[in-house]
């Protein structure tokens, strides 16, 4: 990283330029070593997608994937997502085909009001990839410990999740 | 502030002597605990020394880097004493925290609920210490000395978690008691490991976490369990409460928590045996 000096509230603070890949995009930019990866990639790269619910680690509206790995970009600096490849919601779509596991989201209605989603879409995503096709409803439920939603009771999304995970391993036990 | 990402240990290791950085290696506590909303002061962060992560065995013991995450520790490829700490790992968070925080992470916060500590402490973990200066080690019993508070000095990182060879038989589990499932810091937390011998206990090595400033060891109790058999033994309840100091806090209060460690106990000592 290199040292740019800037001006923040009034005094002359050291940023550093923090270069990573974002949704398979390269970026580069001058933030002060304290932003958090999740503002980094709201306020500086606009990909407001990414949710802040707690602030504090638990509810799971900020998951992203850096390299590969699911992470709560609330606890995240960006400075320590230098180098990486970062993956949001907004990477998750091909256009205007929606990937697998949103299209299963909405099939099966996974979501009430919507802003745990983007979390929640991002954990099922590494789930789904981790344990490639042998996922059953107990697992899911396990590892949905960090994604907090309060409109669904769950039912939908872990149905969405098994859905998904079907539809991308061709499994034949489809979620019900 | 500036933040340091150094891959070098010796680079740290003057960062360290030139300043006084606050060491970050996860961050998934550094950011909540600070209640200004924001960070002070320069950060060094050890997550990227390569000589500091990572899982090797090595004249005769096993040596765990301090910045080893706890989904590589899921992973990895460990004798069933670690069984105990594995579980542990499993409860730290969820697991995109498991992604992010480290073992050494968690036993330099020293918090009194930290998770790893009582699996550790029943594999007899020794903490490696390194500063500009030297090595030097400390048995984990006494490096965490209070609430928050370990025998770290100033210029000095941990740089790796040693647990010696004879300390991995036999068999462990582990069980913590939240006030729910998931994402939850322990109200208390027991780590037993057992070796035994035709169904009777030949040793037993048994921890509490959250029920005392630092989790602590049950010598009295691991002593009394010697000869009994795994399927149906006795736990002197009075020996369990003279070991802890419970606090009232918003978790439960301290009668809770003393009577709940002994269930807790019972349990996860079943547990090893299954």
């Amino acid at each position: 990283m290199s040292k740019v000096s800037m001006v923040v509230g009034g005094s002359e603070s050291t940023a550093d330029v923090v270069s990573m890949t974002v949704n398979g995009k390269a970026v580069a930019k001058a933030v002060e070593g304290r932003t958090l990866l999740v503002d980094f990639l709201r306020e500086d790269l606009n990909l407001t997608g990414t949710h802040v619910g707690c602030d504090t680690s638990q509810c799971g509206a900020c998951v992203v994937h850096v390299n590969g790995k699911s992470v709560k970009s609330c606890t995240m600096l960006a400075a320590q997502a230098d180098g990486a490849e970062v993956r949001t919601i907004e990477g998750m779509a091909d256009g205007a085909d929606l990937h697998p596991i949103q299209k299963a989201f909405n099939t099966h209605h996974g979501l009430q009001c919507g802003f745990c989603t983007p979390g929640m879409i991002m954990t099922a995503a590494d789930m789904i990839a981790r344990h490639g096709g042998n996922l059953d409803e107990a697992t899911v439920r396990a590892e949905l410990e960090g994604n907090i939603c309060r409109c669904t009771g769950y039912h939908n999304i872990v149905k969405s999740i098994l859905a998904a995970n079907a539809e991308m391993h061709g499994a034949s036990a489809a979620a019900e | 502030m500036s933040y340091h990402r150094p891959d070098a240990l010796t680079d740290a290791l003057a960062l360290l002597a030139a300043g006084s950085p606050t060491i970050l290696a996860g961050g998934t506590d550094l950011y909540p605990a600070t209640s200004a909303q924001e960070l002070r002061g320069d950060i060094l962060d050890i997550t990227g020394i390569a000589a500091l992560r990572g899982i090797t065995d090595a004249a005769g013991e096993i040596r765990i880097g301090a910045a080893t995450r706890w989904s590589d520790l899921v992973a990895a490829d460990l004798p069933d004493a670690f069984d105990a700490l594995k579980l542990s790992a499993r409860e730290v968070g969820s697991v995109q925290i498991q992604n992010a925080g480290t073992l050494g992470g968690n036993i330099c916060n020293a918090s009194p609920a930290a998770d790893g500590v009582p699996p550790l402490l029943i594999l007899d973990a020794a903490v490696e210490l390194v500063s500009a200066a030297g090595h030097r080690r400390l048995p984990l019993a006494e490096f965490i000395t209070g609430n928050r508070a370990t025998r770290l000095k100033p210029g000095e990182i941990v740089s790796a978690v040693l647990v010696p060879k004879a300390a991995t038989a036999g068999r462990s589990h582990f069980l913590k008691l939240g006030a729910r499932k998931y994402l939850v810091i322990s109200i208390a937390m027991v780590a037993a490991r057992l070796e035994e011998d035709a169904g009777v206990i030949r040793s037993a090595a048994l921890s509490i976490g959250s029920c005392s400033a630092v989790a602590v060891r049950l010598p009295a109790v691991e002593r009394a369990l010697i000869g009994q058999s795994v399927a149906d033994f006795d736990i002197p309840a009075d020996l369990v409460g003279q070991a802890l100091s419970p606090i009232d806090d918003i978790r439960a209060d301290a009668h809770y928590r003393a009577e709940a460690a002994v269930e807790l106990l019972t349990r996860t000592i079943k547990g090893v045996v299954p």
